[in-house]
């Protein structure tokens, strides 16, 4: 019973007769926790919402060019209008899917846009009217829209509706700024918001068009800059993936497409995100290690104001071990001063962080984003241990005669 | 009483290396202290007296001889056993009192029983021992700063008791008090070599000595008279 040892008691006593002392050097370990536990929370945080996100559309597998491609997916180089996936090379996609899936081939391009006098750059989709349906849907609070798009009507994104104010109904112009021909087109329709997406197909700052008026302004008609295909069962996913590439990829050399899907980018985000959260973790780490130091610094004051009683405590007849327990005790209690108010303090300052950062705490109360906080007030309890043990040490092999002596 | 001594000193030695070269405090001295002895020790300052002091309290050993408390070779024991012997067979009363500031009056006295069965008192011993040298409940719950000399040296005795040790070694006992309370104090020492106690006591005062069976008179680390 820690509660009725009478070690504990006299380290209790000494913290509360310090407490200005021992507050201030907690402080330190708060810091460290508070650091440690919300960069974690945050760092999982930003993983599990990618990962949500990304699931989406883990069913869709994205086949592209083997072009070398620059900037995020949706984006394609212009010098790529010459490539992209080919009709024949469709017309085995669609063969090897069969009734295991959907297949969906995509034009896509980065383009400039005019709504009401005002320009804005995004994604410009290609699509065939009869797939829109299949994998995106309207968000019709904007007026009742449709996908059975006509050849100069236009789907537009959840982000820029809200930004330029949109309605069903409202004309966008469509084309680079200083072209002399910029088409106006009519909004059939506002998406809804897609978030971060695996299959290559960001509407969110983005418009659809029909494919036909896409391959009438922009050429490159039957080569497709990607083709997805969504899978009816996920589980079979990897044995439709090895099927394309051995119809598609023929010359292993030098393969004619990629094949993608939501995992290997979910991989490639968490484990980046990941990195970063570990080094931001570190930096917080460092700041346990500065308070390592002041805890250390004041349990060798309380041992060296001290020295008279530890004399006292050696001469009557206390063992070394119970005099390295006492100071131990006072170390672990300013570890839980820190850790307590620090855990606390992360909870609050983290869920804030998190809030403004991601703008969701939907998974703060995860298991792998909550758990950050007991984790980093261990840390920060077990820290103030270590830092005790030598001042500990020190204390209980004092010679209690010349411990005695001291004034 | 038996013919053993209950501590013996045989040609004890105890020279402390200083950077202004070796300083024996005692040389060669011998000794028996037996059971039930009230014995003073005597002696200017510098003569050992404190040195001799540290020797019967196993808080040092010697640098050469042989010293034996309850048969045992101290030298021979480990850090542990000596400690232990401190818990169980010395009560210590000092000068300056020596209480421990952060544990109140009754904590003091119950401390030596929580170190020796490592649980806290549920006999009721302390208060007894406290009542016994005259410090009442209410007194008992303050810290020691909180107390006058008096009341302190007889908290101190009460620790010095209540493991029921055989030796009381008194180092000063009355240096710090009236000489009034002095008196009241060495009464209850007197009081507690009646009850069968083995008392040694370290003072200047010649007349707190008259209160002792033997006198042992110091002088430059030897014993010129007992």
């Amino acid at each position: 019973m820690i509660k009725g040892d009478i070690f504990f008691n006299l380290s209790v006593r000494s913290v509360r007769l310090n407490f200005l002392r021992s507050m201030l050097a907690a402080i330190g370990i708060v810091i460290g926790v508070v650091a440690i536990a919300s960069m974690g929370m945050l760092g999982t945080n930003m993983q599990l919402e990618v990962k949500d996100q990304l699931s989406s559309s883990a069913n869709t597998i994205v086949i592209s060019s083997d072009s070398v491609r620059m900037g995020p997916p949706g984006f394609t180089p212009s010098s790529s209008t010459a490539s992209g996936v080919t009709k024949t090379e469709l017309t085995k996609i669609t063969s090897v899917v069969g009734t295991n899936g959907t297949v969906i081939p995509v034009y896509s391009t980065n383009g400039e846009f005019t709504i009401s006098s005002v320009a804005g750059r995004g994604s410009i989709y290609g699509l065939d009217p009869d797939d829109i349906a299949k994998f995106l849907t309207l968000n019709q609070s904007y007026g009742n829209g449709t996908t059975d798009l006509g050849l100069n009507e236009v789907l537009v994104g959840a982000d820029i509706a809200e930004n330029f104010n949109l309605k069903v109904g409202s004309r966008i112009k469509i084309g680079s700024f200083s072209s002399t021909s910029r088409p106006e087109l009519r909004i059939a329709g506002v998406l809804k918001a897609r978030g971060t997406v695996a299959d290559g197909i960001s509407t969110d700052n983005g418009v659809v068009v029909n494919s036909k008026w896409y391959t009438n302004q922009y050429g490159g008609e039957n080569k497709f800059t990607q083709v997805n295909v969504i899978v009816k069962d996920v589980d079979n996913i990897d044995d439709i993936e090895t099927a394309l590439d051995t119809k598609l990829n023929t010359n292993a050399k030098v393969p004619s497409v990629r094949i993608t899907d939501a995992t290997s980018q979910l991989e490639t985000e968490t484990s980046t995100l990941s990195t970063v959260t570990t080094f931001i973790m570190a930096i917080g780490g460092i700041s346990l290690l500065v308070a390592a130091v002041s805890i250390f610094n004041v349990m060798m004051m309380s041992v060296s104001e001290r020295i008279q009683e530890i004399g006292i405590l050696l001469s009557i007849g206390t063992e070394k071990g119970e005099v390295r327990r006492m100071f131990i005790y006072e170390a672990f209690i300013l570890g839980l001063l820190g850790a307590g108010i620090g855990g606390i303090s992360s909870v609050i300052i983290g869920y804030t962080v998190v809030d403004a950062m991601i703008g969701t705490t939907a998974y703060f109360f995860e298991p792998a984003s909550i758990l950050y906080v007991p984790a980093a007030m261990l840390i920060g309890v077990v820290v103030c241990v270590i830092s005790g043990v030598y001042p500990a040490w020190r204390a209980s092999n004092m010679d209690p005669i010349d411990a005695l002596r001291s004034e | 009483m038996t013919d053993t001594p209950l501590i013996q000193l045989v040609d004890v030695t105890k020279t402390y290396h200083l950077e202004s070269g070796d300083f024996t405090a005692l040389d060669h001295v011998s000794l028996d202290i037996m059971d039930n002895d009230f014995v003073a020790i005597m002696g200017p300052s510098g003569s050992g007296k404190s040195t001799m002091m540290n020797q019967l309290g196993i808080l040092d050993v010697p640098t050469s001889g042989k010293l034996s408390i309850s048969g045992k070779n101290v030298a021979e024991m480990s850090t542990l056993e000596r400690t232990h012997m401190r818990r169980d067979t010395i009560g210590y009363i000092f000068q300056k009192f020596y209480l421990i500031p952060l544990l109140s009056a009754y904590e003091n006295v119950e401390y030596p029983l929580i170190l020796k069965y490592k649980k806290r008192d549920t006999t009721g011993r302390a208060h007894t021992l406290l009542e016994q040298v005259g410090i009442d409940k209410d007194m008992s719950a303050h810290r020691p700063t909180q107390l006058s000399g008096g009341q302190q040296q007889r908290v101190a005795i009460a620790r010095a008791l209540v493991n029921e040790p055989k030796i009381l070694l008194c180092d000063e006992p009355t240096g710090n008090l009236d000489s009034k309370t002095g008196y009241q104090i060495m009464d209850i020492l007197c009081g507690l070599h009646r009850e069968g106690k083995t008392v040694i006591l370290v003072t200047h005062d010649p007349k707190i000595a008259e209160y002792a069976h033997r006198t042992i008179r110091l002088v430059d680390g030897r014993i010129a008279e007992s």
